[in-house]
């Protein structure tokens, strides 16, 4: 894939990750139950919670990145949010919010490679280090604080996958579909 | 055990392929030899109680006996080994069963299609040419992967030229392919990659409903898509005619060759039925028209 199609896709893998978010984030707070189902919960940032990277940033200072660092900033985020999401698949109430789970995990996979097909096809260096699994912290002590975990999992990922269009967005105008990538500039073709 | 076998062929129970050619050894026991007063020249073989022609069989040694078929097609089962005792009574000494068949043929045309199922289901079908007859148990598997991801193999059920992956993921390339194997060896179909969201056959538009509208000479067309715009973005065809007629007529294509959940059809006759259906595909064409929905009647004003 040529670097415009590479981000293209990714652009359209993470829009429909969006779509699937939504109907799934709904759903599955419907499982955790009140009040983490109700519209006006928003509760204050645990310290547990900072495990989940977290997806609130200064947009100046995003904005200020290279493409480079925004893309692995991007990348390292999706591969940790993958390991905690997997966590969820697991005990997840019924088989269907199992299955939509897995898909969704398996989608997000997908999201995870497309980005790191697009930062080669722009000859990009991966970042070194698979993901990093979520440090060993214990399981919380409690089902309500295990919840609340679960619920800023899926708040942060919601909002990633929002700012990640965008910046993908904005990378596909840069890199318009003809454009001979840039791994053969870098090598003086 | 109580009744000691006097000898043995080897190979025991072969795969063979059709045309090639065969060669099996009949071993007879020591023991036996001083007890029975048997020798390997008296041995006898046998396919399916014909007496094989002596001209294929060579003594080996004492204890051996090989026979040999130029073409495995002529071959039946079992194939014994059998010998003259005394030089009266014929005893059969051991027997095998032989197999004969092909290796399995290159997969070819290898092609697949995501038709949608439901609003979330979305399987994906894989047919393939399997190739001439093998006459063995040959296995097809359709294999998929990411780059960095194998997922489990697809095992056809019942049939050798297909199997449906059951989700699939959108705007990630798959790599696909397909693996046959038997007895004789393994083949592997030229790899396909593909984007699932690039061979989707949508579900048809639903709930169509024909509104008359002020003027006699338009009707007006709603219904549902059933493909969520995040998944991608549809065109449309709409044919109609007039009841009782066969003849279908089309809106021009590119009049609804973007999203719509509507559309008023016009040029039609005053105070006239109209019979109307409809289909879908992704917008930039790539991938499957839908089936044309259920029809739907209205009928225009009266002028």
């Amino acid at each position: 894939l040529g670097a415009g199609q590479s981000i293209q896709k990714t652009y359209d893998l993470t829009r429909y990750l969006e779509h699937q978010l939504r109907t799934l984030a709904g759903t599955y707070l419907n499982y955790l139950g009140p009040p983490f189902n109700e519209p006006d919960f928003n509760p204050p940032r645990l310290a547990r919670a900072e495990r989940v990277p977290s997806a609130t940033v200064d947009l100046d200072l995003w904005r200020g990145l290279t493409d480079n660092a925004r893309l692995a900033a991007n990348y390292r985020a999706y591969s940790r949010l993958l390991c905690y999401l997997r966590a969820l698949e697991g005990p997840a109430g019924t088989a269907e919010l199992r299955h939509r789970l897995g898909h969704f995990c398996s989608s997000l996979q997908g999201l995870v490679l497309s980005i790191a097909g697009v930062m080669s096809s722009l000859g990009y260096p991966l970042p070194v280090g698979g993901p990093s699994a979520p440090p060993g912290t214990p399981v919380p002590s409690n089902d309500f604080l295990k919840k609340m975990e679960d619920f800023w999992l899926l708040k942060e990922l919601q909002t990633w996958l929002w700012r990640s269009a965008k910046d993908f967005n904005r990378l596909k105008k840069k890199v318009p579909p003809a454009v001979v990538t840039l791994r053969l500039e870098a090598r003086g073709f | 055990g109580l009744v000691q076998s006097c000898g043995h062929i080897i190979p025991e129970s072969p795969v063979l392929t059709l045309g090639s050619s065969f060669t099996a050894l009949c071993i007879l026991n020591e023991s036996c030899l001083d007890f029975g007063n048997i020798y390997a020249n008296q041995i006898i073989w046998k396919i399916k109680n014909r007496v094989v022609p002596k001209e294929q069989y060579r003594e080996i040694n004492r204890t051996v006996s090989s026979v040999t078929f130029n073409d495995t097609s002529s071959l039946a089962n079992p194939l014994t080994c059998n010998i003259l005792a005394d030089g009266q009574i014929e005893q059969n000494i051991y027997g095998i069963t032989v197999t004969v068949g092909l290796p399995p043929e290159k997969p070819k045309n290898l092609s697949c299609i995501v038709r949608q199922v439901s609003k979330l289901a979305y399987p994906m079908t894989c047919t393939w040419n399997p190739g001439k007859p093998t006459f063995l148990d040959t296995h097809f598997r359709l294999k998929y992967r990411w780059p960095q991801e194998n997922f489990p193999d697809c095992i056809p059920k019942d049939v050798n030229n297909s199997c449906m992956i059951t989700d699939v993921q959108f705007f990630v390339n798959l790599e696909v392919w397909v693996e046959a194997e038997n007895a004789l060896g393994k083949a592997e179909s030229d790899p396909l990659v593909l984007d699932p969201i690039e061979i989707v056959k949508p579900l048809s538009p639903h709930n169509l409903s024909v509104n008359s509208e002020i003027l006699p000479t338009v009707l007006k067309l709603s219904w549902e898509n059933r493909i969520s715009a995040a998944v991608m973005k549809l065109k449309f065809n709409i044919r109609y005619r007039i009841m009782g007629d066969t003849n279908w007529m089309q809106v021009p294509p590119e009049d609804t060759a973007s999203p719509r959940t509507s559309f008023s059809v016009q040029g039609l006759r005053p105070y006239t039925e109209y019979v109307f259906s409809i289909r879908c595909m992704k917008e930039d064409g790539v991938g499957y028209w839908s089936d044309w929905s259920e029809e739907k009647t209205g009928v225009t004003t009266e002028d």
